[in-house]
């Protein structure tokens, strides 16, 4: 298991390396100088050759790359065209409420997913899995900013349950974590039901029930537990995607955080901003699929990968 | 091109604190409370030398305090400067500072201090995207005492009175931008009634009362602010920000267009409405490329447009139609235009289309040796862009002309239109000063400003520098009168709508005014219980 998670390890690495190395190319191989285009078309020559300069843009492209990597293990990429400041600062300053605003909706999501894929599957042919499978539907296919604004609507204006883009706590958490988490939610649901649907039937569950243990426990004890393990991995993506998500929710809620700063740098075109924001989502999803893989051999000793 | 020294000194009228009688003096049982305004985006600095951004120049009329402030009716009057005095030439301005002001950080607001400040407003390192521009051809800056202050120009500068009372010309303390170096912008040291308390990126930016505070123009009460805080929540979702004011989150509000009937009519808040200080929507001719190069197309396309269908359906009624480069809200516009102007006339148009040399081909389209008369209009992605563009597809098609409608992210756009790349594009302008006709139409700003019709004309160059270098009041008034017939007699644009502003206050508030800069100003506003 040690091999196998140094393995993965020396893996994420490597796919972090060829994220940088595309991010780095990335201002390369947009059309036109880059320094120019940061400093737009009617930046003075002297301008441009200062920041070329500054950005290194003016050694060799591999030398260019490598203090890139240098600075960037440093933690130091850079400064922020656009408010001057370091990105990395810019980067950990907006992290902290866009993760609370994911772990949140992942929770969330679990929890709703695996109880209500459970219900679905035990009730099977009945009126509570259809209307359960019609709703994940709904789930699935409700874009989250037209949700999270009906939301607003119904706690927020409504019935005044919950703050609309105030407060701080986490009452403040919960409309953007109910947005955030609904479609994992619904694809959770979907995929448990199914996977409990083919685990159901098999022979050790039968076993169980004629031992005479009791149907929770089966469903929970006995079925569950390896009917979860597809559903592992799918969180591990769906984090990525709720990760993804947060720019929509954030700026829908008025949160502050990583997707809304993401979204500014792109359309102020802060190129350092921007490239710094890309590496760490890499990252963090990286390292995130790497817990999940390693988490499976914890959870079914019967994979092996040795 | 100067004028001579008319030996006349022109002094303004110098109000002291004996005006203050009654009303204007600070009442203490006002001080308190929050007051939350809704912003849709966040400032990129709050350094208000280098900001380029319309918001950091709206929360900033609250940090700083200029050297001259604009009054109610728009006459300029005391800021932080007690009195004033220009030379004859126009060139020499003496400004006598408020005794006791001071900076934020406790320093004294010297003749020294403002030196200092526009001093770096205009070093090139700064980059001062705006500040600069304002303070245009000043070449030299002296204290001649610790309250007296001399401004140099090289040249008359019309603009140069309004200019100084915006708010991004308010001195900030030098000292303090030294010692915070990059993060000045994010806690700035100026003069006004409000301290940057804190600015949480992505979520809010707190102003604190600053308790000294007693050098406001005259028609503010001597001494501080009462509004213990005012909070900018930034929400980029106009939905959201609309739920956020409703539920009482949020106690100022720009009111979206499509809430607007809604909210007036529920008559449950303060509403302000105002028409913009700026044409909302033209439509501008490349008069570098085909077909617009053709003075006869630019007038067809002139009558051949109805501004009252856009003003009804884009704008949903809340808007007039323009005819010429300014709008009734901006100081020098001439009424005369309306009549002026070309209005819809289909007849005139086709008569026109046909002298340019089109005809009607079997395609229903217009066209000169066999080419259609098509062209691709650039727009950006906003809502009431969007809908017009649409509505003059379907009535220029009406005439034979055929009209794709391209969209581009703001900066991307405005790119594109600096090199020319567009047949023609929608556009729209805030600004307080008929100055902006030199922003739009000087042939020095093709390529590198906003003139992106791309028309160089040396007689309307001589016109737009006549009306900046003018002082007087009257003949600067005639001479722009005679530069919006000339742009409009050269069809460079269809000016199409201006909008009504909207901005709805929660009932609380007491004594908050509409300022003719288009921001609300608090200096006197405080809170009551509902």
């Amino acid at each position: 298991m040690v091999g196998y998670t140094l393995r993965r390890a020396g893996m994420t690495l490597l796919v972090l390396l060829a994220v940088s190395v595309l991010v780095f190319l990335m201002s390369h191989l947009t059309p036109g100088d880059p320094a120019t285009i940061m400093l737009g078309e009617n930046a003075s020559t002297a301008d441009v050759l200062r920041l070329r300069h500054e950005l290194g843009l003016d050694r060799p492209l591999p030398a260019q790359y490598g203090r890139y990597l240098i600075n960037a293990l440093r933690g130091d990429l850079g400064r922020s065209i656009r408010s001057g400041r370091p990105v990395a600062g810019e980067i950990w300053e907006r992290f902290p409420p866009t993760l609370q605003l994911t772990l949140a909706a992942t929770a969330l999501a679990i929890a709703a997913g695996v109880l209500l894929g459970a219900l679905a599957a035990t009730s099977r042919n009945r009126m509570v899995e259809a209307l359960l499978m019609s709703a994940s539907l709904v789930g699935i296919s409700m874009p989250s900013f037209w949700l999270g604004l009906l939301l607003i609507l119904l706690f927020g204006l409504a019935l005044r349950w919950l703050p609309i883009a105030g407060g701080s706590g986490w009452q403040a958490l919960v409309l953007p974590a109910l947005t955030l988490a609904a479609q994992a939610a619904a694809v959770l649901a979907r995929l448990t039901r199914a996977s409990l649907l083919e685990v159901l039937p098999s022979d050790y569950v039968r076993t169980a029930r004629a031992k005479g243990v009791g149907s929770r426990r089966v469903l929970f004890h006995h079925a569950l537990r390896n009917a979860l393990i597809p559903v592992v991995t799918v969180i591990g993506l769906q984090f990525g995607g709720l990760l993804g998500g947060a720019v929509i929710v954030e700026s829908v809620f008025a949160r502050s955080g990583l997707g809304r700063l993401a979204v500014g740098a792109i359309q102020a075109r802060d190129f350092p901003l921007i490239q710094g924001i890309v590496v760490f989502a890499a990252a963090v999803y990286a390292l995130v699929n790497l817990s999940v893989d390693v988490l499976y051999l914890a959870l079914d000793p019967r994979i092996s990968y040795d | 091109m100067r004028r001579g020294v008319r030996g006349v000194l022109m002094l303004a009228a110098a109000i002291g604190g004996a005006v203050g009688a009654g009303p204007l003096h600070a009442q203490d049982n006002r001080v308190g409370g929050t007051w939350t305004v809704a912003i849709g985006e966040e400032p990129d600095t709050l350094d208000p030398q280098k900001t380029g951004a319309a918001v950091a120049a709206q929360i900033f009329t609250l940090v700083g305090e200029p050297l001259l402030a604009k009054d109610f009716q728009s006459g300029i009057v005391p800021g932080l400067a007690e009195s004033w005095a220009v030379s004859g030439d126009g060139q020499q301005w003496t400004f006598k500072l408020r005794a006791g002001a001071a900076f934020h950080d406790g320093t004294p607001v010297t003749a020294a201090a403002v030196r200092a400040s526009i001093v770096r407003a205009l070093a090139p390192e700064t980059k001062s995207p705006v500040a600069k521009a304002q303070l245009g051809p000043v070449v030299g800056v002296d204290a001649l005492d610790d309250r007296t202050l001399r401004i140099t120009l090289k040249e008359p500068f019309a603009p140069f009175m309004a200019n100084l009372t915006d708010s991004r010309l308010s001195p900030i303390s030098v000292k303090a931008a030294e010692t915070a170096g990059a993060d000045f912008g994010r806690a700035p040291s100026s003069d006004g009634p409000y301290t940057v308390k804190e600015w949480v990126s992505g979520h809010h930016i707190t102003l604190a009362r600053n308790p000294a505070f007693a050098w406001g123009p005259p028609y503010m009460h001597r001494g501080p602010a009462y509004l213990e805080q005012v909070t900018f929540r930034i929400i980029p979702d106009s939905a959201t920000q609309v739920a956020a004011f409703e539920s009482g989150e949020v106690s100022q509000l720009g009111i979206p267009p499509h809430d607007v009937t809604r909210l007036v009519d529920s008559k449950k808040y303060q509403i302000f409405h105002f028409l913009r200080k700026g044409v909302g929507l033209f439509l501008e001719f490349n008069t570098a490329r085909e077909p617009f190069n053709d003075l006869k197309v630019r007038r067809a396309m002139n009558y051949a447009i109805d501004k009252d269908v856009l003003v009804k359906v884009a704008l949903e009624g809340q808007g007039e139609p323009a005819y010429g480069p300014l709008p009734p809200s901006i100081w020098g516009y001439w009424p005369g235009i309306v009549d002026y102007a070309p209005h819809y006339d289909p007849g005139k148009a086709k008569q026109l289309f046909a002298e340019a040399g089109y005809t009607m081909g079997p395609d229903g389209l217009l066209q000169k040796v066999g080419r259609p008369l098509s062209f691709t209009v650039f727009i950006a992605p906003i809502d009431t862009w969007t809908r017009s563009a649409q509505l003059l597809q379907a009535g220029l098609r009406a005439f034979g002309v055929k009209m794709d409608i391209q969209t581009y992210e703001f900066g991307t756009l405005l790119d594109l239109l600096k090199r020319g790349q567009h047949p023609a594009e929608l556009m729209g302008y805030t600004y307080n000063e008929p100055d902006i006709l030199f922003v739009w139409f000087d042939s020095a700003n093709i390529g590198v400003g906003l003139n992106f019709s791309h028309y160089a004309d040396p007689t309307l160059d001589g016109k737009i520098e006549a009306a900046r270098r003018t002082m007087d009041t009257g003949k600067r008034a005639a001479l722009y009168a005679d530069l919006q017939r000339y742009v409009v007699d050269k069809a460079l644009w269809v000016p199409l709508w201006t909008n009504f502003n909207y901005i709805a206050l929660q009932p609380s508030i007491k004594e908050a005014k509409i300022h003719p800069d288009g921001y609300v100003f608090l200096g006197d506003a405080y809170l009551v219980k509902p």
